[in-house]
């Protein structure tokens, strides 16, 4: 981590907005929706802009008691809810969009103590609601994130809430502060507090592939890679980019596949070829239920409802 | 007696020829023979032999048993093997459903749907693969001049057997062994012994459990020699008086050939506590006080007496040594509360099919020793033998492990009463129709027989979920008559409320909510109360069994459950695409109609690997220790 007293550079571009400091770079566009580049020790960290995540791959038991059926709007809502409004702030005052020709007031040497940039994506559920995700950068590239869904009425029960980030590669391992093993809301009793390392992406191998590999209360995650994309890059060192919980610990699951990349499966054998990392910090989290496999819902407490508010936020850093 | 083959087709030939069942006690030469296990008077007859399949039983070689047959055209097959496994017929996995839905209309015979019109049911059938066995064998030397008989392990579903050209008689029941005397016509050489095995009988309206349905010799095969006298039943009754702390022994023991000097020990886990000398005959009963206090069995402490019997001859020559292990511990219900030693039983269970990805229901010692150590180090205190008699092995290490067993009895005819969730019996097997009683209360007969030396049965089961009727009732009556020592369980009756007062000592429910639980315990319960089956630990599952351990606390009478199930049932095959082997379950080989993933609710993985929801077993069933 760089020494606290400097300043982030901000570049502001007509289509993005770049933020350098020591041994970061970061891209934040106003035309993918959202963070595009986190370049950190000369590593990329993004695939695609993170994009707020509502479904989990139907589980047996989902599948049983037809959430999926009475839920199905939120699998929409995952793959395509848009952004609808970008805002900025430096230095805690929000300023007029930078985009063209705004823009043409800044210099090439300017200088920030701390930037926000907020994403209000607007979801493809009858009815609609918002999430607002708001990136907040130091100089040393620390970065916190707030997660902030609105709660709608006349929506149904959420499979999962959180901001999944698709990095460019597998990767080698991971590792966490929290419970040990696979955990749920409603499946934690018997997770031992711990520092658990977890090499490559495991899947958990369920007969028919489905939602798996969720940490509960977890303090903080570190996602290590290797391998890159940039064809200028032959050797680079395994490094790390850790996710921190702020005021109440998270929730993560770090698999190779999206949601409905692994819902379409009925088999392990159908799932891709392993290209990314796929991250998803959740706020809220359906429990996995186990009365039965035909009709018995998730016990209430462990059922997340959609017409309320969810608010959560974490810190990025390296 | 002269084979037929309509007996596929009618309930009330189930059990031609055989040897009455009895306990499942081995017997050696020598106590050197036994410390090894290994007894001089058994010759497996597992390995290779010949075989034929045929898709049904009009096309089969019809006199493949005589000596003089020419076998030139049969295949070689492993057994014990699934037939399907060694790549004939189908695989094919469906849960409730008969599995011949879809294919053929049937009723069940004697029902109200079909009074007198099932002969060729299955013996005419165009589709009941029958699998032809042939074995050459010679007796070892130790097996000749002795009268021998042959046991099956296991073979599913109706067989017929033959040595050297005579018909030795016709077995069902898939799950608990067939012995037959082959004494009369065996030779020192080169003995033909032919098994004719059919996929399908009247047993299948019997046998509809939740799981891939195969076929064939599953299950050992072995030769065991008698001496000239011979222990062929044995039944050590162990009282335990909980407030003294001491016991007692009754022995019931059967004894075939000439009278014989029988010395009896009987011995602590360090010294020998008493011995004595008897007299053999064909019913011998004997008492005995124990002096010292004795040391009750349990699930943290299987401490385990053992009782060995020698039969030899005037001069005081061994002949033959039986050891039989032995735990103190009494079963018992007050006020609506299961005692077990004095204090409340609390059931952490799990039901277990026997199961292995490759193997299928032919399992290895290795397996079912994983099994029990993975029982263990999870707290896990109890297993329900879902859904019929498991491998003898296995009641054994549950002695020695201390784990509770629920014995099941090879019954299940989920199909007949319930349709798509709904409950509709109009022909409901084996319901009340007499003619069915006789072949459903020898599966009882055969389950306590068998397994009734051991500590750790607590439980009688009269099966799963076959509804409820006379026949039910008498199974119930049968195991209350015949074994004080023991509970009898039947969670069928919950559907059958006018049986409720005469089939089963406990109220046993399967996925009750603990809302619905809570009912039963509010409203004057007359019965305690276990879930013979709860947390359907199906894929990614496993969430919310705090409710029910909460209710131990809340309920004397709520004790406990068994999680379904042990393992999923996946087989491993080789996927086309990839190469690769990988898991498969049901329709995965056209099999229609199915029930699918529906196989794959373990606490394991079918690799005997534990899901990510163990640690929560292992939290939960141990939060009472």
């Amino acid at each position: 981590m760089a020494q606290t007293n400097k300043q982030l550079a901000v570049i502001y571009g007509d289509v993005t907005l770049g933020l350098k400091g020591d041994d970061f770079h970061y891209i934040f566009s106003y035309q993918t929706g959202g963070p595009e580049s986190f370049r950190i020790q000369g590593k990329e960290w993004l695939y695609r802009s993170p994009k707020p995540t509502f479904w989990r791959a139907t589980t047996d038991n989902d599948r049983g008691n037809k959430f999926p059926v009475k839920s199905a709007m939120w699998l929409g809502a995952d793959q395509f809810s848009h952004n609808q409004s970008v805002s900025v702030a430096i230095n805690g005052q929000p300023i007029d969009l930078p985009i063209a020709p705004e823009n043409n007031r800044y210099t090439d040497h300017e200088i920030a103590e701390k930037v926000e940039i907020s994403y209000t994506y607007l979801t493809t559920t009858v009815p609609e609601t918002q999430v607002t995700v708001t990136y907040t950068v130091e100089p040393t590239g620390k970065m916190n994130v707030a997660v902030a869904y609105k709660g709608q009425k006349g929506l149904p029960s959420l499979p999962v809430f959180g901001l999944r980030f698709i990095m460019p590669t597998t990767a080698t391992r991971f590792s966490y502060q929290g419970l040990s093993g696979e955990t749920y809301p409603d499946r934690m009793a018997g997770g031992i507090p711990g520092q658990y390392d977890v090499q490559g992406l495991p899947v958990t191998p369920y007969l028919v592939p489905q939602d798996c590999g969720i940490h509960m209360q977890t303090d903080w995650v570190t996602i290590y890679r290797q391998a890159v994309l940039d064809n200028r890059i032959r050797q680079v060192p395994e490094t790390g980019l850790k996710f921190s919980a702020v005021n109440q610990p998270i929730a993560f699951s770090c698999l190779p596949y999206t949601a409905e990349e692994l819902e379409n499966a009925t088999h392990h054998s159908e799932l891709p070829a392993e290209h990314r990392t796929v991250l998803s910090i959740l706020g809220a989290v359906r429990g996995v239920g186990g009365i039965d496999s035909w009709g018995s819902d998730v016990e209430s407490d462990y059922q997340i409802d959609a017409e309320k508010d969810i608010e959560y936020q974490f810190d990025i850093l390296f | 007696m002269i084979p037929e083959i309509e007996w596929l087709d009618t309930p009330a030939v189930f059990r031609e020829g055989q040897l009455p069942a009895h306990s499942d006690h081995r017997y050696y030469a020598t106590e050197a023979e036994m410390a090894l296990q290994k007894s001089s008077f058994e010759q497996s007859l597992n390995g290779t032999w010949q075989f034929s399949y045929s898709p049904n039983a009009a096309s089969r070689p019809k006199n493949f048993f005589q000596t003089d047959f020419d076998a030139e055209q049969f295949d070689q097959i492993t057994v014990p093997q699934h037939i399907e496994l060694a790549g004939y017929d189908q695989f094919h996995y469906i849960n409730t459903m008969y599995p011949w839905e879809g294919h053929e209309y049937r009723r069940p015979a004697f029902s109200e749907f079909n009074q007198d019109n099932f002969t060729g049911m299955f013996s005419a059938a165009e589709y009941n693969p029958v699998g032809s066995y042939l074995q050459h064998f010679d007796l070892d030397p130790a097996l000749q001049n002795k009268r021998v008989i042959i046991r099956f392990s296991g073979v599913e579903q109706a067989m017929y057997v033959w040595l050297n050209g005579h018909f030795l008689g016709y077995a069902e029941d898939s799950f608990t062994p067939s012995e037959f005397n082959l004494t009369p016509y065996l030779k020192a050489e080169d003995n033909h012994l032919a098994v004719e095995v059919h996929k399908r009988s009247s047993a299948a309206f019997i046998e509809d459990q939740d799981f891939f349905r195969f076929f064939g010799i599953f299950r050992d095969v072995t030769l065991l020699a008698q001496p000239e006298t011979h222990l062929d039943d044995l039944w050590v009754i162990p009282e335990y008086d909980v407030n003294q702390q001491t016991g007692q022994l009754n022995l019931q023991l059967h004894f075939s050939g000439a009278t014989r000097r029988v010395r009896v020990t009987f011995k602590d886990q360090e010294n020998l506590l008493f011995s004595d000398e008897l007299t053999s005959a064909p019913t011998v009963e004997q008492h005995y006080d124990l002096e010292q206090p004795v040391v009750a069995w349990q699930n943290e402490r299987p401490y385990l007496y053992t009782l060995q019997l020698e039969i030899m001859t005037d001069e005081g020559q061994v002949i033959e040594v039986i050891q039989q292990l032995v735990g103190f511990r009494k079963i018992e219900i007050k006020d609506r509360v299961m005692l077990l030693n004095g204090e409340r039983l609390i059931i952490n269970g799990v039901n277990r099919h026997e199961w292995n990805p490759k193997t299928g229901r032919t399992i290895s010692d290795a397996d079912e020793a994983w099994d029990v150590d993975a029982m263990l180090r999870n707290n896990i205190n109890a297993v329900r033998t879902s859904h019929y008699p498991d491998r003898l092995s296995f009641y054994d290490r549950c002695d020695q492990a201390g784990i509770y067993m629920m014995a099941e009895t090879n019954l299940e005819s989920h199909g007949s009463w319930q349709k798509m969730g709904a409950v509709e019996p109009s022909w409901n097997v084996p319901g009340s129709m007499n003619e069915w009683e006789p072949a459903v209360l020898d599966r009882a007969k055969s389950n306590f027989e068998l397994f009734k030396n051991h500590p750790s049965v607590l439980f009688w089961s009269l099966g799963n979920e076959s509804y409820a009727g006379s026949v039910l009732e008498k199974m119930n009556a049968y195991y209350k008559q015949r074994d004080a020592t023991r509970l009898v369980h039947y969670e069928g009756v919950f559907r059958a409320t006018e049986y409720k007062d005469t089939i089963s000592d406990v109220e046993s429910r399967m996925y009750a909510t603990p809302d619905e639980i809570k009912a039963y315990l509010d409203n004057s319960p007359k019965k305690p109360f276990i879930l013979c089956e709860y947390m359907h630990d199906m894929g990614n599952s496993l969430g919310g069994m705090k409710s029910y351990i909460d209710l131990l606390q809340q309920y004397e009478s709520y004790q406990g459950g068994f999680i379904w199930d042990f393992i999923d049932q996946g087989l491993l095959v080789e996927d086309p695409v990839t190469g690769q082997s990988e898991l498969r379950y049901g329709g995965d080989f056209d099999d229609r109609p199915s029930d699918y993933e529906f196989s794959g609710d373990g606490l394991v993985f079918a690799t005997r690997e534990e899901k990510p929801a163990m640690q929560e077993v292992k939290y939960y069933y141990g939060t009472d220790k």
